[in-house]
């Protein structure tokens, strides 16, 4: 009877301890998501409008670009980018210190997050009716009024569903930046194991990304609904 | 002085000609009805008049002004492509509303992008914007929707979308408007209420030139009829010289079989 009120006593020194530190990765995961997200979403933009090019190189080289990042794992991208400069030209330009490794995750995120978003953003461009262009043109609109005032809101609308499931993974992905010894929320919990030999921290992290992936997929559904106004 | 004069345009889509060689002009106030089966140039016209294509020969002449000169180097800027433009309005098949804006919103938006860049457009801002809205309801009262300003496009029905098409391409004040087919996708009763608002506009004498397969409405509307026929003109007159009198054989082929139905 003792022994079994032992068994769960709650260690609330523990608890505290095991919270600060998840709660420190848990920001560390959020720098990660957000900084991702302000740099692949612009940046996205822009391969999606080369690999629409009309110049052939620009073209291919966005597409090439996108099929080299869609087509390797995000965790090998991380690997390369933080150890290649090192190894391969010699020259680690990432230092030895924590930020040159968040550095390097941050490209690696950024660039993989944006060749996905630039391909939402492609679809959602071509898959605005030809008769939405020409209908600005021959109202004398110029070819940035008819994007900014006629079909930038309509693209907006189309992708927002897709681009909901791109961030919502990307909640999850920000785990992987552990293979480059970034400091997140998994890390945090699963060093209790080696530490603590106590491995509830690292359940405990399973409702951080929940909690947070709950709150985005109401904030999606709300943005979904503040554009149910019009159809396209 | 014909407002629009169109001589010896051509049009090919690389082997394929569409347009062979297209002369015709209008003065002030007519109605063109452009008729033909499908598939014959009328609509590549239409669209050639309007810039959406650039003919590969030909002219294209407004009130005296050449607009387009296929043997002269064009200036490709944006800003005189536009300027042209803004002679025609089109009213398309599909009616291409915006869908993010109201019936209001559709018919001003390009006046008042177009306004912005009037030099005293900050100055006067409130009182530009408020003559573009009268302007606009005054357009939209005169097709019968004046009770729709706030509804949104797919609230509409697709006579109603039509009509309001009607009145976004005549916020600009066009010369000239041209009508593609503007019927060809509503039921006989919307397509009624399109052409009555086309018969009024006929009317109050604006110059048009409408494509159409509505035999009865080129009849009574329209006091010009061309009939095209593998990118040609087979046949131009009034509707009594098409309809009672038609001379080229594949035109009578063409109104006899519409007559026998």
């Amino acid at each position: 009877m003792i022994e079994l009120s032992l068994m769960f006593q709650i260690d609330w020194l523990e608890v505290k301890e095991v919270l600060f530190s998840l709660n420190e990765g848990f920001i560390k995961s959020l720098e990660i998501f957000v900084l991702t997200l302000l740099g692949a979403v612009p940046l996205g933009l822009v391969i999606a409008f080369g690999s629409m090019s009309g110049i052939g190189i620009v073209r291919w080289f966005n597409k090439f670009l996108v099929w080299v990042i869609r087509g390797t794992p995000l965790m090998l991208q991380l690997l390369i980018i933080y150890y290649g400069p090192g190894i391969i030209l010699g020259n680690n330009w990432w230092g030895s210190g924590a930020t040159g490794r968040f550095i390097a995750a941050m490209i690696a995120f950024i660039l993989n997050y944006a060749c996905y978003f630039s391909e939402i953003y492609r679809g959602g461009i071509e898959g605005i009716p030809k008769g939405q262009y020409e209908a600005g043109e021959v109202l004398g609109m110029t070819k940035s009024q008819i994007f900014f005032k006629v079909v930038l809101l309509q693209v907006i609308k189309r992708i927002i569903p897709p681009m909901g499931n791109e961030i919502i993974t990307l909640v999850k992905d920000t785990s992987l930046v552990r293979v480059i010894a970034v400091y997140e929320l998994m890390w945090n919990g699963q060093d209790f194991i080696k530490s603590e030999g106590i491995i509830w921290p690292m359940f405990f992290t399973g409702i951080y990304y929940l909690l947070f992936s709950g709150l985005l997929t109401l904030f999606l559904g709300w943005l979904e609904k503040k554009m149910d106004y019009f159809k396209v | 002085m014909a407002i629009l004069e169109v001589k010896n345009l051509k049009k090919n889509f690389g082997e394929l000609e569409v347009l062979k060689g297209i002369d015709f002009s209008i003065e002030k106030g007519d109605v063109m009805a452009v008729i033909g089966s499908s598939g014959n140039g009328k609509t590549t016209l239409l669209r050639c008049i309007n810039f959406l294509e650039t003919p590969d020969a030909g002219e294209i002449i407004v009130n005296g002004e050449t607009l387009f000169d296929a043997e002269k180097k064009q200036s490709t800027s944006e800003e005189n492509i536009r300027k042209k433009r803004l002679h025609f309005g089109l009213v398309f098949q599909n009616f291409n509303l915006f869908p993010q804006y109201t019936v209001l919103g559709n018919v001003m938006l390009a006046k008042e992008l177009l306004e912005k860049e009037r030099p005293d457009y900050r100055k006067n801002k409130k009182q530009i914007k408020a003559e573009i809205e009268a302007e606009a309801k005054k357009l939209l009262d005169d097709v019968g929707l004046s009770d729709k300003l706030d509804y949104y496009p797919h609230q509409l029905s697709g006579g109603q979308q039509q009509r309001v098409a009607i009145a976004r391409a005549l916020a600009l004040k066009p010369d000239i408007l041209c009508f593609d087919e503007p019927t060809s996708a509503l039921d006989p009763e919307l397509t009624a209420e399109v052409l009555k608002v086309i018969k009024s506009l006929a009317e109050s004498k604006m110059t048009m030139i409408v494509v159409t397969h509505e035999m009865s409405f080129a009849k009574d509307v329209a006091n010009k009829i061309i009939f095209m026929d593998e990118g040609k003109i087979l046949e131009e007159g009034t509707p009594e010289d098409i309809f009672e009198n038609p001379k080229n054989q594949r035109v009578k082929e063409f109104i006899g079989g519409i007559a026998t139905i």
